[in-house]
């Protein structure tokens, strides 16, 4: 038979699977909110532990084998990489499956994906983070990773509401923050309860009354897609430029890496292509489909 | 016939009646027309009425703001009866205007007949109960039987029977040919396995591209339970399992509401005999509960309403 | 290149020599729909009846449904077995539209992450290439760029002259494939001609076109033209005919599924017109119906050709003959409007 190379088995498939998940092993599980948790996470295999890296702002694929894959940025800082960490919103399918696991439970991992928040163009500026809701989570990698090389950057505010006091994430992070006296925490909820003596107000108004200066500034957003919306207007108006403004855009993603084509806006595929882009960026977008 | 029709159109826009105008167009392929969806009262002018204008037109009423004027054989008229009995359409503020049909021309049948593609045929036209077929100058009779749909074959409204103006003389109502029965008696005389295996050879073709759904008037759901994750009713794979399951729950689902117009299995591409299981559907409404679907439009809906009576042979 | 030669009444011996040690695939109507599935053997009457399959050739590269791996549940873990490759097969047939559609896709699983059971795929199969004798009036493809019998984006390419078919041999993989066939015989110089006259024949059998000369930039013009797109849209009932059974198209969803600790995962076709395609929580940037076809169109035309130069449509007609309600994108393209010249920002 003259066509060369002839394997009538079938080969596995098994090495450089892009689709095939490693196994993680949850050690943590951190009960944010009623609908938010946190899994701490770790690779079965202590070869990938050491090899893995990925900076902050990526995102990664978690499977619950026989559930689904869904995505979601991994809101540990690169610095500190004893373990991994995924903030969890129970709003579908595998998410509440993710809820419904416990500690030594086995979940898949596929990543890290997508660009990552731009140090370098971070680094010497004051940083204005803005979060709301679990949009706090890929903020939390940077914010930690700034602060594991604190004299790297200037002034640091953070500015964060969710919408009732039960909904703030991340609050053992909120407090050891406050206690920082080189960052300017500013907290706010849309609604308080009884007991909060906290600010009452939409993030955006907020931080129109904070008015961080713009001067050498740089102010990372994110938050759900309201919240964004409200907020680049506020900070163009503290003459923030589009290109001192950086965001990380939420998309409905499945392959994480160009392919399945559900993330595409326009020629741009945001699990490629992003999901952090600059204001600069999304102005330029051909399509307003985000 | 089609100047009345478009005449019609075109006042129902001018005197500000309707804000649009569904009707049929001819289409970009041969023996094909098209839906015409217009607000404009020029647009009209390519209304047609011909034996391809094949597309139940009642789906769009679910879809389009506004007032509506309609055109509508026999069996749009029923779906948009349906809808109207579900509270899907207002029909104060829908005109139907009513066009004769004798039966609409399958060309898939046609080309099997004559052996060649449909780009491949010079002119096709019904007149008199006969069909002829004109391929390179030589033409074909064939007998109305041998090539009209078969829900055309098994149509005993083939006229609106809810109208507010009709074009021509409402057809004579046929009686029912009660042809396009075979396919349900063929199944029905099979065995329990026998009658798996031709679903599940059926099913395995099917690509799920919802065209069925899409198309059905019946299915106007925002959100189809094929949509929903949790639960997960059948996977968004088109494993043959889940095909069959996605189409026995939609029957299911339609059920009391489908006029059996045919417009699931025609616009199928993979030729899945989806009638079989909704002309099924239809009998089993029709013995269990005495009903047509889309011929009252004042009845409330089937499966929302029962009268005491019934609960007797129901609950057991 | 040489050419050479076969005449119809030995392609059964042809196929048989190939099949003694790969699968062959050929055009075949016997399951209900025109596909490309495993040949029986002896049945060569699809050289009569075939113009194109329903189910275009991308289904042998990327499955309807495809199992990426199983797993067995124990305790808290998994065990995990990733499905086999792709054994060695021939895919006879494949007409130039589906075979560029082949290299578009190409662009999209071959690139920085390889998509392991594309390339397994594509690598252990020989496209070989079948000039259409008559192509369909929905047909469009000289206007992508592509004739309807010849092809370079197969490793053989035959093309009909009548009782014969003639031969080039465009890959070494396909050379290969002919070295050892002693039935296929050297084509002439007249054989040649023949070729060229009855290809150039059939191009212009081909009538319907579509002028896509600055298609891009039209359609970035009237991007935000809300009301030309809701009348495109109008009469689009929203199923995934169009883009499912494209031979471009490979938008695709990844589920799972289990059932008593033991399950797959797939990967599966998906569309982009289907409203819960792009839908978040919170939610859909592409609600309403004329987004989602605004979506199919200008991707095509407009976001592929952008990122890889080379539009996503070879013009293979599928989306218009199948089309519930006969939407055709040759009239769609033509409605757009002149490209108005763009305001400097």
């Amino acid at each position: 038979m003259a066509v060369t190379n002839i394997s009538p088995r079938k080969k596995k498939l098994d090495e450089d699977n892009v689709y095939l998940p490693s196994i993680a092993v949850i050690d943590r599980i951190i009960e944010e909110t009623p609908s938010v948790r946190t899994l701490h996470f770790n690779f079965k295999e202590e070869k990938l532990r050491k090899r893995f890296s990925f900076e902050s702002g990526q995102f990664a694929e978690l499977s619950v084998f026989g559930v689904g894959e869904a995505t979601f940025c991994i809101s540990s800082s690169p610095t500190r990489n004893d373990h991994l960490e995924c903030a969890v919103n129970r709003v579908g399918l595998v998410t509440n499956a993710l809820h419904r696991l416990g500690v030594g439970a086995e979940i898949g991992f596929r990543g890290p994906y997508g660009n990552s928040f731009p140090l370098e163009l971070m680094r010497g500026k004051n940083l204005v983070f803005v979060g709301g809701g679990i949009g706090l989570a890929p903020l939390r990698s940077v914010i930690y990773n700034v602060l594991d090389n604190r004299n790297e950057y200037g002034k640091i505010n953070i500015i964060y509401g969710a919408r009732t006091p039960a909904d703030l994430c991340f609050k053992y992070d909120l407090d050891s923050w406050r206690k920082d006296k080189s960052i300017d925490v500013a907290i706010t909820v849309d609604k308080g309860d009884e007991s909060w003596t906290g600010t009452e107000g939409f993030v955006p108004a907020v931080l129109e009354q904070v008015a961080p200066s713009a001067s050498d500034a740089m102010a990372i957003v994110c938050g759900p897609p309201i919240m964004i919306r409200f907020t680049f207007p506020v900070l163009e108006k503290l003459s923030f430029a589009p290109e001192q403004i950086i965001t990380t855009l939420e998309k409905r993603m499945k392959c994480g890496i160009g392919k399945c084509g559900r993330c595409n806006i326009g020629n741009i595929y945001v699990c490629r292509d992003g999901p952090v882009f600059t204001y600069a960026q999304m102005k330029n977008f051909i399509s307003d489909e985000y | 016939m089609e100047q009345e029709l478009r005449k019609e159109a075109k006042k129902l826009l001018e005197e500000g009646k309707v804000d649009y105008i569904v009707g049929f167009a001819t289409g970009s392929l041969k023996f094909s027309t098209t839906p015409l969806i217009t607000r404009d009262k020029e647009e009209v002018a390519s209304l047609v009425i011909n034996p391809f204008i094949v597309n139940n037109l009642a789906k769009f009423l679910t879809q389009l703001p506004g007032r509506v004027g309609i055109v509508a054989k026999g069996c749009d008229s029923r779906s948009i009866v349906s809808l109207i009995q579900d509270n899907q359409v207002v029909r104060e503020n829908i005109v139907i205007i009513g066009v004769p049909c004798s039966g609409l021309i399958d060309m898939v049948k046609v080309e099997k007949l004559v052996g060649r593609d449909r780009d491949e045929i010079d002119d096709v036209s019904l007149k008199g109960g006969k069909v002829t077929v004109v391929i390179g100058g030589q033409k074909t009779e064939l007998p109305t039987e041998k090539v009209l749909f078969d829900s055309c074959l098994g149509c005993e409204s083939p006229s609106a029977r809810e109208y507010d103006t009709f074009i021509g003389e409402p057809g004579k109502e046929t009686g029912g040919r009660g042809l396009g029965k075979d396919k349900i008696k063929e199944l029905e005389s099979m065995t329990t396995e026998e009658r798996w295996e031709f679903w599940k050879t059926q099913f395995s073709r099917c690509i799920r591209c919802y065209a069925c759904r899409q198309v059905c008037p019946a299915c106007f759901c925002e959100r189809c339970f094929v949509e929903e994750s949790e639960p997960q009713w059948v996977l968004p794979a088109p494993k043959w399992q889940d095909n069959l399951i996605f189409q026995v729950i939609r029957n299911i689902h339609v059920a009391g509401r489908c006029t059996d117009c045919g417009a699931c299995e025609r616009v199928c591409p993979v030729n899945i005999p989806l009638r079989s299981l909704t002309k099924k559907m239809c009998g089993l409404v029709s013995e269990m509960f005495n009903y047509e679907a889309g011929t009252d439009k004042n009845a409330p809906p089937l499966m929302t309403a029962y009268e005491y009576e019934e609960a007797k042979d129901l609950i057991r | 290149m040489t050419i050479k030669k076969i005449s119809k009444k030995d392609m059964v011996e042809l196929l048989l020599d190939w099949g003694r040690e790969m699968t062959v695939l050929v055009p075949s109507r016997d399951k209900g729909v025109t596909e490309m599935t495993e040949w029986d053997g002896k049945d060569i009457s699809f050289l009569g009846w075939y113009r194109n399959t329903v189910i275009p050739t991308k289904s042998s590269f990327l499955p309807p449904v495809e199992e990426m791996f199983t797993f067995q549940k124990n305790g808290n873990g998994y065990q995990i077995e990733v499905s086999p490759g792709q054994g060695k097969r021939v895919v006879f047939g494949v007409r130039p539209c589906d075979a560029r559609a082949i290299a578009i896709m190409d662009k999209v699983f071959t690139d920085s992450h390889e998509d392991p059971y594309y390339v397994s795929k594509r690598k252990n199969t020989v496209l070989i290439g079948l000039g259409c004798t008559n192509p369909y009036d929905s047909c469009f493809c000289t206007s992508s760029g592509i004739s309807p019998a010849e092809s370079t984006d197969v490793d053989l390419m035959f093309t009909d002259i009548g009782d014969d078919f003639v031969i080039e041999e465009i890959t070494e993989v396909g050379k290969e494939l002919l070295a050892t066939a002693s039935i296929v015989k050297k084509a002439s110089q007249a054989d040649a001609v023949t070729m060229k006259k009855a290809r150039a024949a059939v191009s212009g059998m081909v009538t319907r076109k579509v002028d896509t000369k600055n298609i891009v930039d039209k359609l970035q013009a009237c991007f935000n033209d809300s009301d030309f797109w809701e009348k495109v849209a109008a009469k689009c009932v929203g199923c995934g005919v169009c883009t499912l059974l494209c031979p471009t198209c490979c938008c695709f969803d990844i589920c799972d599924e289990l059932f008593k600790k033991q399950g797959a995962r797939y990967r599966t076709w998906d569309s982009c017109g289907f409203s819960s395609y792009t839908k978040m929580p919170m939610e859909n940037p592409r609600e309403e119906k004329w987004r989602r076809v605004r979506q199919k169109v200008c991707h095509k035309y407009e976001f592929f050709p952008m990122n890889s130069e080379v539009i996503a449509c070879t013009g293979c007609g599928r989306c218009i003959r199948l089309c519930p309600v006969n939407w055709d994108i040759t009239e769609v393209l033509a409605s757009v409007p002149a490209e108005q010249p763009i305001k400097n920002k």
